[in-house]
């Protein structure tokens, strides 16, 4: 790495990371424009939209209503117009009043118009525990995944936040962007998954799996914030003698089986640790895919470790014991280590 | 605003063939899913086609065919789709209810409700590059009482954005009555409350339709900002082809083909102005001819490859 490349790699955190990605789109690019409630003056609840509207004005950083259904298919409409919309909705959980306008239109027109229409749009949007119950924690990752028609990404380290916002931006897919709530809101010096993000513009490829720590012993897959606590939990077996080998998914459409496989037959142990719920999801589906890629007996432990099929409470000593967090993702690896 | 009133006829005579043309896919199974026609209310079609051009925007419902070659979508490639041939407009993936033709800048939608969001930001890109465009969001009586009516309509008119909010008020959600549902006479009468401009038609008289919509057309293109135009008019058919229609009484029925048929009062009221019968009759007659031999040069064509059934759900990596 040369001196002027050290210079302009920075320790950013999340946030500042997304709303730096945006503004370097929107700067190459004048058919990006971004909607949403309180992205405008307020630059994002979170943050990720800052500095955004006093360089770009109104009209390209739209202030919405509280009027989800409407403006995430002015979202639609804009992209087939030929604009590169970036449509945030508040939290995943709020999807609910516009997944309308999600999968029936710009998931769909695509495939309906037979190729001839692009609908290079994103849905940018938080998810994930932090103590605010049922309503404002929920992933939903694998609800858009089971929905054709959608690029689904959940990026991890602050870097991957910027190249993979780039990335989105710039892709003439329909993209659902789910940050985390709790990387958001943490310092950059925090992150474990740390890597200095650069000042300049760059694109980390939707699709591709990340190998953030290597390992003999057992191959965990996760994606999202919870790469953070398996980060944590493969710490601290790591001097009991249990050595992870650690994936970032980073994107669950397209979904890297190929990573995956070739490390789980590598290690013979596949835990696939989601913040999303259990049932029908993302667990199963990546357990399924290596099977059917590597043999139904290649392996010789599979588990599942993701949110129970409840809401999410409120009291955090409930939440505690349903979603996965480094204690609980390190107890699940000394099981499987003891296993066998 | 002068008309060519033997070209008006035409065209809503030409509209109303393409429908009884595409009613002969139904018996023979040929066509899937509900057909939604147009029959009784191509005036309104018509209009649009005096007061469109290419770059304007048209973003329609379930009910569509006639708003699309109002558009410009060729007949053929629509017809095609319809049938749900390779040939068609969408390659036999869309069919009746999802026509997209981004030359024509013409989409729909089978939601109802679900038009005007997305008319809305062909609206606000026209207002971001400052083009001197409109975008038409078409929507039923039944979709005036959907949230996004009300969502679309304050956002086009906090912003001032080009959108041109044509309701088509035939009376019923399927079976639902308008005035079942809603207190007051008609929708017109909410654009004051959004700071738009509104006004009511009878949609069944074409001149008079292609007057009110060539006025909401000009207020909202020189940058008034959003207009809603209520049309009346009454569907002739059921819902879709195949619907019972048991809930509209069978003279009610009668009564209102009569009065709100646009092709036979246009054709009372050419003919009391001394336009010859022959010749109305030979327009009826070529476009018939011209929509069967359509028909009849489509079902020639391929059925879609089914290796091709994954093709086109994403964007092409390049």
């Amino acid at each position: 790495m040369t001196a002027d490349m050290t210079a302009n790699m920075r320790k950013i955190n999340a946030s500042q990371a997304v709303a730096e990605s945006l503004f370097q789109e929107m700067e190459r690019d004048e058919r990006v424009v971004i909607l949403g409630e309180d992205v405008g003056r307020c630059g994002g609840v979170f943050g990720s939209s800052r500095n955004l509207l006093d360089r770009f004005g109104p009209m390209r950083v739209r202030d919405t209503p509280i009027s989800e259904m409407s403006f995430t298919g002015m979202g639609v409409g804009m992209a087939m117009a030929g604009l590169r919309p970036v449509v945030e909705i508040m939290f995943v959980d709020f999807i609910g009043v516009c997944l309308e306008q999600v999968y029936n239109a710009m998931a769909k027109i695509p495939y309906m118009s037979g190729g001839r229409v692009k609908m290079p749009m994103v849905i940018k949007t938080a998810g994930g525990n932090i103590g605010s119950a049922a309503q404002h924690s929920q992933c939903l990752w694998a609800t858009f995944a089971h929905l054709p028609g959608m690029q689904v990404v959940a990026p991890s380290s602050a870097r991957d936040h910027k190249g993979l916002m780039a990335a989105a931006i710039r892709s003439d897919n329909p993209v659902i962007f789910i940050e985390h709530k709790g990387l958001l809101l943490k310092q950059a010096k925090e992150f474990l998954n740390a890597g200095d993000v650069p000042a300049e513009a760059f694109v980390t490829p939707i699709g591709k799996a990340d190998i953030v720590r290597q390992g003999g012993d057992i191959t965990l897959v996760t994606l999202s914030a919870s790469v953070e606590y398996a980060m944590e939990a493969a710490a601290q077996v790591a001097g009991e003698g249990i050595d992870v080998e650690l994936i970032d998914l980073r994107s669950i459409v397209p979904l890297d089986v190929e990573t995956v496989a070739q490390s789980a037959a590598k290690t013979g142990r596949l835990l696939v640790v989601d913040e999303d719920y259990l049932s029908f999801g993302l667990s199963a589906e990546i357990i399924v895919r290596v099977l059917e890629r590597l043999g139904p007996s290649s392996l010789r432990q599979l588990r599942r470790h993701a949110v129970p099929d409840v809401p999410i409470p409120a009291a955090l000593s409930l939440e505690e014991v349903l979603v996965p967090g480094p204690a609980s993702i390190a107890r699940v690896l000394r099981e499987m280590a003891a296993a066998s | 605003m002068k008309l060519n009133e033997i070209n008006l006829f035409r065209t809503m005579v030409r509209l109303r063939a393409f429908d009884e043309a595409c009613i002969e896919g139904v018996p023979t199974f040929e066509i899937h899913g509900e057909l939604h026609t147009s029959i009784g209310q191509e005036a309104i079609g018509a209009a649009m086609a005096q007061s469109l051009t290419l770059h304007d925007a048209v973003v329609s419902t379930h009910r569509n065919h006639y708003h699309a070659l109002a558009k410009g979508v060729p007949p053929r490639a629509l017809m095609a789709e319809i049938f749900e041939k390779e040939t068609g407009l969408c390659r036999g993936r869309g069919g009746h209810m999802h026509p997209f033709d981004p030359e024509h800048n013409f989409s729909a939608t089978g939601i109802v409700g679900a038009s005007l969001p997305v008319a809305l930001g062909y609206a606000y890109n026209f207002k971001l590059k400052g083009l001197p465009y409109i975008a038409v969001g078409i929507c039923g009586d039944g979709a005036t009482n959907h949230g996004t009516f009300h969502e679309c309509l304050n956002m086009a008119a906090a912003w001032g954005l080009p959108l041109v909010c044509l309701v088509e008020n035939n009376q019923y959600a399927i079976s639902v009555r308008f005035s079942d549902v809603t207190a007051t006479p008609g929708i017109a009468e909410r654009a004051a409350a959004y700071g738009a401009f509104g006004r009511r038609v009878d949609g069944t008289d074409v001149e008079e339709v292609v007057k009110a919509f060539a006025e909401v057309a000009r207020y909202t293109r020189k940058g008034g900002g959003p207009s809603l135009l209520e049309a009346t008019c009454y569907r002739h058919r059921g819902h879709y082809e195949g619907d019972h229609d048991n809930y509209r009484e069978r003279a009610e029925k009668q009564r209102m083909r009569a009065e709100m048929d646009p092709i036979a009062r246009y054709r009372r009221m050419l003919v009391e102005r001394g336009a010859a019968e022959d010749e109305l009759d030979q327009i009826v007659a070529a476009a018939k001819g011209e929509m069967s031999a359509m028909l009849a040069d489509i079902r020639k064509d391929a059925m879609p490859d089914p290796a091709g059934a994954m093709d086109h759900v994403f964007a092409e990596v390049v």
